[in-house]
């Protein structure tokens, strides 16, 4: 009991230090901010006393039913609420980022209004009053598309839907034929008409057009649509590139046995420790000297490295952990090694194949530095080197376009991610079980 | 056939698939011999297209060398048929060469050299410089200042310069046949004439024709002209290609080449290359010399940035993956999918946005700490907060993944040793210290020497977030308060407040090569992830 209370002073101690520290710290002038006096006190102790009552109830109502689980009941409880702490935390940037880029103010420096919500007039959040969809529409005003195009974004939209009215029914209703014959169609629907999107969109097709007719090339802040579909087009064609030349790598490290394996292996993996970013200098000089600087070619190249020895070390551990005895068989039964490894084995993998297509979509959608380098015109920027261009220099005017454009950027990856989630997640999981 | 199942699969494997049968240096002489031919053909084909198309781009090149390779591996593999392992590693193998491989060695190699902005081996328009007089191989101009030759190595001794051949000249024709305007003496060397001016007699004005071929003195024209020409008065337009030579000195306004101009041509101006060559080890003692100021403080920051951010989200990632392994917990899979949000987004776009609610007078953040009366900090303004907000920022990023992992360790440990635990009356905090936490040492290890690895060059989250600032006093412009050691080299060679110093950045990467190969080599080490590989 002595140790507990000690424990329990100490801790006081601490808590009680945090206002020094506060006042220590307070160099800003705070009088632009509204502030609640020991706000964060208050907000300790009710948190203490919501979670404790509730804890209490749920022991109370534990010892109740269960007499032998109470103790469990109010642990439980309290997990709840130290989540939803982390939830909140955790979501607060993503629903703040959505206010601001469904508001109608653009500047970073808007002052709060005097009356409404306490997060509204302290500027935590934005002002619900000023609801707008002026920043998507600012963001969007230039992008022209023709009329194929909009065919194709209302069939995307289409598929998008039907597809998650066809999931939902096979969870309800599963194993139906129709059902599952219309989700594949969606599928096929749906990336079809991205494709053709992705690949038929281009620079000249944002322009404002003024009074007299003529057309303006638009300013990179109206330029978003363009540098989703770059960056797509880059993260699409690394993707494919990389599971394209990976798989027969893969597939002699994992089935064949030769002389240099264990070196060849080693060298794969030692070049995968080393991104193309590391290099950098290096890489801009070969793809200046290649003539490939600002092309999306020069692009896919250098990020090429790093992700065949990535996608060739995953794909052979794919294959090691199936058996070999399905193309044995066809072996046996004549078939060439090129037969078995095109007929048998790649088929049979093609979820995995899937799968390393998405970490190296996923992985390159968000890399910065080599774009950066290589990259100089404004419509070969991919989504983050557009963004960059809001935020440095004019940033205080271009908040709630850029919120709008992060909203936009974010889209692809997010519908992407959830789609998989189990797949791109459960490796890790994975991974921990096995280490 | 009749299968006897009493003999190994690989009797009955077709040849070829087995292995290359301890060939392996005949296999790689081989596989170097078709690479040889691919790579001639690459420059045959470049050379071909060259000649036909000036200006053809120079990735043409690797098409013709693309289809010498395959005709040659085709050739190979009939007559060595256990060569086919490698042809499936073939492609692989020549990419990571190319792209992964070859950007190190060059890495290497810049590093000792001084390639910079204004040396990096190309024309510098800038030192155009307007030629006086020519005689033999001495060229006066204009003023030599403009060639700037102290800014090279050596003064301008060595380097390459182009002479412009004058922008018109007037020359004398004999004869105009048709299309065909002979002239009086044979073009220059290296001037290609583009445009001729004719004075039309019978009009009475001059006008322009566009020449489509230039033989000895024979030019060809696009159109024939209307009428009579004069013949004594004929203007020729040549675009600024020029002639190029060596420069061996420069005295005072006078440059000696090493080679004489061709006589009777009026020559407009000159102009220089920039020189790049090795320098030895001088970049790696620019850095030794600013180790005080730049490396050593870039340095301690990288590591402690890499350190700290793992250790603070492994401990975050664990804290919250006990509360959700709770088997009891109602909603963990809808909890889990609210909190994997951070994952789910482009880092790429969410640090960015980050950086506007760390604004110190009007961000999300500053706003919400002065509402609960808490300090306020000027979090991209100054060193120390601003060091903070990297950590709270990759916290917010990485604590899904940890998360993630943890929650798959956890699952992994067994519940009968929680069971056998509870038997022996540990109550839920020692059941956590004695069996969860040392259970997930063992699996957790591999994942935070990866993230070490990972946030070690983490050029991202730094770069876009603080862009390497705020400065601070004593430290220098190029490596300030948040910079670490990659993106202190960016700012080196691609930041003009480092004057494009390329050299010295892939020197800088040099060093982050090695940093990075000791940490894979003890993550190896721990994790033992090459030893059943080594065993086969």
């Amino acid at each position: 009991m002595k140790a507990h209370l000690g424990r329990f002073i100490r801790l006081c101690a601490c808590l009680g230090l945090l206002p020094l520290v506060s006042v220590a710290f307070a160099q800003i002038d705070r009088s632009r901010f509204l502030v609640i006096p020991y706000g964060w006190l208050r907000l300790l102790v009710g948190f203490i006393v919501v979670t404790g009552g509730i804890a209490l109830a749920a022991y109370l109502y534990g010892r109740a039913t269960r007499p032998n689980k109470a103790g469990t009941y109010a642990l439980t409880a309290a997990s709840h609420m130290f989540i939803w702490v982390f939830i909140l935390l955790t979501l607060f940037p993503v629903i703040n980022l959505l206010a601001v880029s469904f508001n109608r103010a653009n500047n970073l420096n808007t002052p709060p209004p005097r009356e409404g919500n306490l997060l509204v007039r302290a500027g935590v959040l934005p002002n619900p009053e000023n609801f707008s969809l002026v920043q998507y529409r600012t963001v969007l005003s230039d992008t022209n598309l023709f009329w194929y195009q909009w065919v194709l974004v209302g069939l995307l939209v289409v598929a998008g839907l039907v597809l998650i009215g066809a999931i939902f029914t096979n969870r309800t209703n599963p194993g139906s034929r129709s059902v599952e014959r219309v989700r594949n169609a969606a599928i096929w629907a749906l990336i079809g008409s991205a494709v053709v999107l992705v690949l038929s969109i281009n620079n000249s097709q944002f322009y404002s057009v003024n009074e007299a007719g003529e057309r303006n090339p638009s300013s990179s802040e109206k330029k978003v649509v363009l540098f989703i579909r770059n960056t797509l087009l880059v993260s699409g064609l690394t993707g494919l590139f990389a599971v394209a030349i990976s798989t027969t790598a893969g597939y002699a490290f994992a089935r064949m046995k030769f002389d240099g394996r264990y070196s060849t292996l080693l060298g794969f993996i030692f070049v995968q420790m080393f991104p193309g970013f590391m290099a950098l200098v290096a890489i801009f000089y070969l793809m200046n000297y290649l003539g490939l600087l600002n092309t999306f070619t020069g692009l896919i190249l250098a990020y090429s490295g790093g992700a065949i020895a990535f996608a060739s070390w995953i794909f052979k551990g794919y294959l090691e952990s199936i058996s070999p005895s399905l193309e044995e068989a066809a072996l046996v039964d004549g078939a060439t090694r090129w037969g078995a490894f095109w007929r048998i084995i790649l088929p049979i993998s093609i979820p995995m194949l899937l799968f390393i297509f998405l970490l190296q979509f996923i992985g390159t959608y968000s890399e910065f530095i080599l774009a950066n380098i290589l990259l100089t015109g404004d419509d070969k920027w991919t989504v983050g080197i557009g963004l960059r261009s809001f935020t440095s220099g004019r940033f205080a005017t271009q908040w709630g376009t850029l919120a709008a454009s992060a909203v936009l950027g974010s889209l692809p990856i997010l519908i992407i991610f959830y789609s998989f989630q189990n797949a791109l997640t459960g490796q890790y999981t994975a991974g921990g079980v096995k280490g | 056939m009749t299968v006897d199942i009493s003999r190994p699969v690989s009797d009955y494997l077709p040849k070829g698939s087995g292995g290359t049968g301890g060939r392996l240096w005949k296999s790689l002489l081989l596989l170097l011999l078709a690479i040889t031919i691919a790579a001639g053909a690459t420059f045959i084909t470049l050379w071909l297209a060259q000649q036909i198309v000036p200006g053809a781009p120079p990735y043409i090149g690797f098409l013709g060398g693309l289809a010498a390779l395959i005709v040659s591996l085709q050739v190979i593999a009939r007559r060595f048929e256990w060569i086919m392992p490698w042809y499936y590693l073939l492609p692989s193998i020549l990419f990571l060469l190319t792209f992964a491989l070859f950007p190190v060695v060059l890495t290497i190699i810049l590093a000792f050299t001084d390639y910079a902005g204004i040396r990096n081996g190309e024309l510098n328009i800038s030192s155009r410089t307007d030629i006086v007089g020519v005689q033999g191989n001495t060229v006066t101009v204009a003023d030599s200042a403009t060639l700037r030759c102290e800014a090279l190595r050596d003064g301008c001794a060595d380097v390459a310069a182009v002479i412009d051949v004058s922008g018109t000249s007037t020359v004398t024709a004999t004869s105009l046949e048709g299309t065909a305007l002979t002239l009086a003496e044979p073009l220059l060397e290296g001037a290609s004439p583009s445009v001729v001016t004719l004075e039309l007699t019978d009009i009475g004005f001059s006008a322009e024709f566009n020449i489509t071929a230039a033989q000895g003195n024979t030019l060809t024209l696009e159109r024939a002209p209307p009428g009579e020409v004069d013949l004594e008065n004929v203007g020729l337009e040549v675009p600024s290609e020029g002639i190029r030579r060596t420069m061996l000195a420069v005295d005072g306004n006078t440059v000696t080449l090493d080679d004489p101009l061709p006589e009777g041509a009026t020559y407009a101006a000159i102009t220089r290359y920039n020189d790049f060559g090795f320098v030895g080890v001088q970049n790696f003692t620019a850095i030794l010399r600013q180790a005080g100021r730049a490396l050593g403080p870039v340095f301690l920051w990288n590591l402690l940035f890499a350190v700290s951010t793992v250790l603070i989200n492994t401990v975050f990632g664990v804290f919250l993956a006990i509360f959700l392994n709770n088997k009891d917990l109602k909603f963990r899979n809808f909890y889990r999918t609210l909190l994997i949000i951070p994952w789910a987004l482009p880092s790429i776009i969410t640090i960015q946005v980050w950086k506007g609610f760390l604004n110190s007078n009007f961000g999300a953040i500053n706003r919400s700490l002065a509402l609960l009366d808490l300090p306020v900090l000027d979090w991209l303004g100054e060193v120390w907060p601003a060091r903070g907000a990297i950590l709270l920022v990759n916290l917010w990023l990485g604590l899904p993944f940890m998360m993630t992992a943890t929650l798959g360790a956890l699952s992994a440990i067994p519940e009968d040793l929680y069971e056998a635990a509870r038997i022996d009356g540990a109550n839920v905090w020692q059941r956590v210290t004695g069996v969860t936490l040392p259970l997930l040492r063992t699996a957790l290890v591999p994942i935070t020497l990866t993230g070490f690895a990972f946030n070690f060059n983490n050029f991202g989250l730094i770069f876009l977030l603080t862009g390497g600032g705020p400065g601070y006093e004593g430290g220098t412009s190029t490596a300030r308060g948040t910079d670490i050691l990659i993106s202190w080299a960016y700012n080196e060679a691609f930041q003009a407040v480092g004057g494009y110093a390329y050299g010295l950045g892939s020197a800088i990467s040099l060093l982050i090569f090695f940093i990075t190969i000791a940490v894979s080599l003890v993550n190896f080490r721990v994790t033992g992830a090459l030893k059943e590989e080594s065993n086969i």
